[in-house]
């Protein structure tokens, strides 16, 4: 046979942001062979008309370093088209580690990833010490390629052991460190990442350790990376501060390495500070550096009724209304005088987290027939329909449905030419599914088919060529990972076959699928037909096939180191 | 506009430190008395939407703690003290009224 595998008429989005076109595509040894009109002789055959063909996504922003131990898919990453998956991100990694270190790297991946410590307990069991070695684990046992950063917080307890939460390095111990992070590249890392966010901390109140680090001894560690030409830097500073770019410049001078930073984000209530980021990391690209923005492509809805909401707790008086006894509640909300009150408060230029904007909530749902015609529609369009003003048409409604009527909100990402322009911006990586994190408390694997399905097929801000170029050959470029990112002859044959008619993400959903049957939210994909990694068909049709063909994606100084051996 | 004292408790009735939980309008309050004071305060983390009831532990100089992800709270102003500028707990204000311990809500 010709070839294994060939995907027939689909549309071919390639990856590289060039025009798609209908071909077919042949799979020999699990890489791609050919693109164009194939003749017969294919063990297999997939029938791809009418449907997109492009590379696997790379979901570059993860925690899967100890999901990945268990659940050889990453459940739900290949569902949403997901081939490739980069662990280790925000300081946060499994590895390096010795004897009596295992606990301080549960205690951070418990706190601030919120990971189930039960989980973790029954699903990691230890076996390495090396970078390199953790690695090792996922040889031959994962349905979906995986790689991973080394995280400093590891690193500095393995240095430092518990002193590393107490105080900053001496210069032996910034050195051990060198070298530990030098083992972890030449084990096959793809790049180191810290996390200095003052936010987060262990699960006993100290702060993670690398939080501990000055930039003298983070800038050493990174020193590593700049002096081998490889790896990827990957930050979490906090909340975003001008001064910030200035220390994201002089880490991507020095080291010449491709910086990642958290994050670029629209905020209603913080409208302009996505474009002064942009503004604010240009000249580093301009200076010929590379210091990207992640960003995500999920906005942060809430559904509330004035039964029950809390987005109104930070203005004291509508906090106060919100615990009154519905009744006394109802007429409150009926009365005039408060009415203008309760607008005053939202009026104050104080900054919260509430946009103060009544163009943004929309009427989800009503009870009444005859109130039907506003939904979908923003308070403010309801109000100009009642010829009312937005406060008394939002209160009058609620109060006409005995306070049941569902209003829909979002503080962030709900601005469409503003994630437009972030979306498209060339300094941007999109991408923050946190996947394997806070799994508890949200889902968002389908960071990628939302791309798709809201912001190019709904909202038309990017070309689905774009899109997918923004989803494979772009992270698949800036964390080095060679052969992929592209259906190009010679690539390794990472294939997602979707719809781009219906392509989305389902809302979470609960599932007990974690070590101890504990909890946690998954979600499922829209319009996702089949997966593929390595020539392998592991998800047909919402159907995961059993097949574990993933590879260990090392990085550039494991094959060096390796050929040196 | 208005007032509205809303009663949760006898004087006395609780113990140091328990917690009780209350439903006003709808939504779950606890209720506690600490270092000599009570305290109202939403039942739910304003972090992660940790149960207060179960995750939280006073600490002293009035603040409670959640021990879901160790954030720190100030019970009488709602301010998250660790790390500082979390997002603020829901505090209510109390009255002792006579014999009773009332919830004071001003609109």
């Amino acid at each position: 046979m010709a070839y294994d595998l060939v995907i027939r008429g689909g549309r071919v989005v390639d990856g590289s942001g060039l025009p798609s076109y209908v071909a077919d595509v042949g799979v020999k040894d699990g890489k791609v062979v050919e693109v164009g009109k194939l003749k017969d002789g294919a063990a297999k055959s997939i029938d791809a008309s009418g449907l997109a063909v492009s590379p696997g996504f790379i979901d570059h922003h993860t925690h899967l370093d100890a999901q990945m131990l268990w659940d050889p898919y990453g459940t739900c990453e290949p569902q949403h088209g997901v081939t490739s998956v980069v662990m280790g991100n925000c300081g946060l990694s499994l590895a390096p580690v010795r004897q009596g270190i295992e606990d301080a790297i549960v205690k951070s991946f418990v706190r601030v990833e919120a990971i189930p410590r039960i989980a973790l307990e029954q699903g990691v069991k230890w076996n390495w010490h090396s970078y390199g070695e953790y690695l090792d684990n996922f040889e031959g046992k994962v349905g979906i390629n995986v790689g991973g950063l080394v995280g400093h917080i590891a690193v500095r307890h393995h240095a430092m052991g518990e002193e590393a939460v107490e105080r900053k390095a001496t210069g032996t111990e910034v050195q051990k460190m060198k070298g530990l992070v030098l083992d972890a590249m030449e084990g096959g890392a793809l790049g180191m990442s810290t996390n200095r966010n003052d936010r987060h901390m262990r699960e006993d109140g100290k702060p993670v350790s690398s939080r501990l680090a000055d930039d003298d001894e983070f800038f050493a560690l990174c020193d590593v990376l700049g002096e081998r030409n490889a790896g990827v830097i990957e930050t979490i500073l906090g909340r975003n501060k001008v001064e910030h770019f200035e220390w994201y410049h002089a880490l991507a001078k020095r080291t010449q390495r491709p910086i990642l930073w958290q994050s670029l984000q629209h905020r209603w209530a913080e409208p302009n500070l996505w474009r002064e980021q942009l503004e604010a990391v240009e000249p580093i690209f301009k200076a010929g550096y590379q210091a990207y923005g992640l960003t995500h492509t999920v906005p942060l809805v809430r559904h509330f009724t004035l039964k029950d909401c809390q987005i109104f707790d930070e203005f004291p008086t509508w906090k106060n209304l919100m615990f009154l006894p519905v009744e006394v509640r109802k007429q409150a909300f009926a009365d005039a005088d408060t009415r203008r009150k309760l607008q005053a408060e939202i009026d104050n230029l104080r900054l919260t987290n509430f946009h103060k904007r009544w163009d943004i909530p929309k009427v989800e749902k009503c009870f009444k027939s005859e109130n039907q015609k506003y939904v979908g529609k923003t308070i403010a369009e309801m109000a100009a329909m009642r010829n009312q003003a937005p406060i008394d048409a939002f209160l009058d409604l609620a109060l006409d449905e005995n306070l049941e009527t569902i209003f829909w909100n979002a503080n962030n990402g709900g601005d469409w030419n503003a994630m437009g322009e972030i979306l498209r911006s060339p300094y941007v990586l999109i991408g923050t599914s946190d996947a394997g994190a806070h799994v508890l408390f949200g889902a968002d694997f389908g960071y990628g088919t939302i791309l798709l399905g809201l912001w190019v097929r709904e909202r038309q801000v990017m070309s689905l060529e774009q899109a997918i170029h923004k989803l494979t050959f772009h992270p698949a470029s800036i964390f080095g990972l060679q052969g992929r990112g592209l259906l190009r002859p010679g690539y390794a044959a990472d294939i997602t076959i979707f719809d781009p008619k219906t392509v989305n993400a389902e809302e979470p959903v609960w599932a007990n699928d974690f070590p101890a049957n504990s909890k946690r939210m998954v979600q499922q994909a829209i319009g996702m037909h089949y997966t593929i990694v390595n020539g392998t068909v592991i998800n047909d049709r919402g159907r995961m096939t059993g097949d574990l063909p993933g590879h260990v994606m090392r990085g550039p100084l494991y094959c060096q180191h390796k050929a040196a051996a | 506009m208005g007032v509205s004292y809303i009663p949760v408790a006898r004087v006395g009735e609780l113990s140091p430190g328990v917690m009780k939980e209350v439903d006003l309008g709808g939504r779950q309050v606890l209720l506690a008395f600490v270092e000599g004071h009570y305290f109202a305060f939403s039942r739910q983390c304003p972090h992660e939407e940790a149960d207060l009831k179960e995750a939280g532990q006073f600490l002293g100089g009035g603040q409670i703690r959640c021990n879901n992800h160790s954030y720190c709270f100030d019970l009488k102003s709602g301010e998250c003290s660790l790390p500082k500028g979390g997002a603020p707990l829901t505090v209510l204000p109390i009255e002792e009224r006579g014999e009773e311990v009332c919830i004071r809500l001003e609109w």
